[in-house]
C-alpha cells in the first residue's frame, strides 16, 4: 500500500478522478494513483488523451486532476485550448518541473519554457513545496474552478510527497 | 447511406438517459440537426479526443455513453482506442461515420480506406467489433452494435458525397458545456 501526502489532500479537496502519464519526478504519486477504484484513475498513454478524459469527467459531474511531465504539456495544448479554454472547463494539473540545467537534455528545451508556455495561455500556475500539500491542493482545485480554466502545480525534484 | 441516415438512426434508438459525443465538424453539426438533445456533447476542435472524452463519461457515470467517431478523427488519437480496449468500460459505445476521407477540409482521402479499424479495435480488447458497408440492412447492425456487451465498436462505412452538409451549431461553446452537464446532474 503506498500513500501519498499529495493525493490524499488532493482527495479531500474532493478529486474523484485522476488521469495522467507518469513522470520519475512522480513515482509516489502515480503508485498510490494505481491502488484507487478502478473508474477513479485512469493510466493514459499520452498526455492529450488524460486532459480529454479529465474533461468528460467534469461534464460528468466528478472532479478531475490531470498529473504528468512537462513534456506532455505540448501534446496537451491543442485539448487545453479548444477544449478546456473555449469550453471554459476548469481542470487541476500537476506538471512535473523537469527541464533544469542538471536535467537530462531532452528535458530542457521545452522544460526551460514551461512558464511561458502556461503564462502565454494565461493558465495560473504555481510552485509545490514539501509540508504544503494541503494548501496546494486547496489553491489548484479552487483556482481551476473560480476561474473556469487549467491550473497548473509545477512540481520539481524531490517535491513527490 | 449518408451520415445523416446513421446519425439519425442512432439517435432514434437511443433513450433520453444515454449520452452522447458527437466528434468535431459535421458529425457534431449533423447531431445537432438531427436530434438535439441535451445529453449530447458537441465537439468544436480537439480532434482525435472523442473516445476519451467518451471515457472520461463513462468511467464515471453510469449511463450508456455513446461516441459518434469519424474515421479521420479516429486516426488522429489512435491512442483511445487502447484506453477503451484496455480498461473495458462495459457502458462504451463507439461507433465509426467512416467515408474514408476528411471531409470536412475538402474531401482528401484518408488512410481508414486501408486500415482495418474494427480489426484494430477487436485487437486492442473491444468486446465486439464490426464494419457494416453501407447500404445493408444497417438497422439491424445498429441495433446489434447497441445490443452487443460493451465496450462494443462498429465502422460504419457511409457515403462520401455530401450534398446537403449541416451547418454549424448556434450555440456558443460555454452554452453547449453547460446544457450537457445540468443534464447530467
Amino acid at each position: 500500500m503506498t500513500t501519498s501526502r499529495r493525493l490524499e489532500a488532493l482527495r479531500r479537496r474532493g478529486v474523484g478522478f485522476v488521469a495522467g502519464v507518469p513522470c520519475s519526478y512522480l513515482k509516489r504519486f502515480f503508485a498510490a494513483c494505481a491502488e484507487l477504484p478502478p473508474t477513479a484513475f485512469l493510466p493514459a498513454v499520452r498526455e492529450d488523451h488524460a486532459v480529454a478524459a479529465c474533461a468528460g469527467a467534469w461534464l460528468g459531474g466528478v472532479q478531475p486532476l490531470a498529473a504528468m511531465q512537462n513534456s506532455g504539456l505540448g501534446y496537451c495544448l491543442e485539448v487545453l485550448t479548444s477544449l478546456h479554454l473555449m469550453y471554459r472547463l476548469p481542470l487541476p494539473m500537476l506538471v512535473t518541473d523537469r527541464g533544469d540545467e542538471a536535467d537530462f537534455e531532452e528535458h530542457r528545451i521545452l522544460g526551460q519554457r514551461t512558464r511561458a508556455l502556461l503564462d502565454l495561455f494565461a493558465i495560473p500556475w504555481r510552485e509545490a513545496q514539501l509540508g504544503s500539500e494541503d494548501d496546494e491542493a486547496e489553491w489548484l482545485v479552487a483556482t481551476s474552478r473560480a476561474r473556469e480554466r487549467p491550473a497548473v502545480l509545477l512540481l520539481g525534484r524531490g517535491r513527490d510527497s | 447511406m449518408t451520415r445523416a441516415e446513421v446519425i439519425a438512426g442512432v439517435l432514434a434508438r437511443l433513450t433520453d438517459d444515454d449520452v452522447v459525443v458527437a466528434a468535431d465538424g459535421a458529425i457534431a453539426r449533423e447531431a445537432y440537426r438531427a436530434l438535439d438533445r441535451p445529453r449530447t456533447f458537441y465537439m468544436l476542435g480537439s480532434m482525435g479526443q472523442v473516445a476519451s472524452i467518451a471515457l472520461g463519461l463513462a468511467m464515471t457515470r453510469l449511463e450508456r455513453v455513446v461516441a459518434l467517431d469519424g474515421d479521420g478523427n479516429l486516426l488522429m488519437g489512435f491512442g483511445g482506442l487502447a484506453l477503451v480496449g484496455g480498461l473495458k468500460p462495459a457502458n462504451f459505445y463507439h461507433l465509426v461515420l467512416d467515408n474514408g476521407a476528411y471531409a470536412t477540409t475538402g474531401g482528401q482521402p484518408a488512410l481508414s480506406q486501408r486500415v482495418d479499424l474494427a480489426g484494430v479495435a477487436a485487437a486492442a480488447g473491444y468486446r465486439w467489433a464490426r464494419r457494416c458497408h453501407a447500404p445493408q440492412p444497417d438497422a439491424t447492425a445498429l441495433e446489434q452494435w447497441l445490443a452487443a456487451p460493451g465496450p462494443a465498436f462498429l465502422d460504419v462505412v457511409i457515403d462520401a458525397d455530401d450534398p446537403h452538409p449541416a451547418p454549424r451549431i448556434p450555440m456558443t461553446p460555454e452554452e453547449m458545456a453547460r446544457r450537457f452537464q445540468r443534464s447530467l446532474q
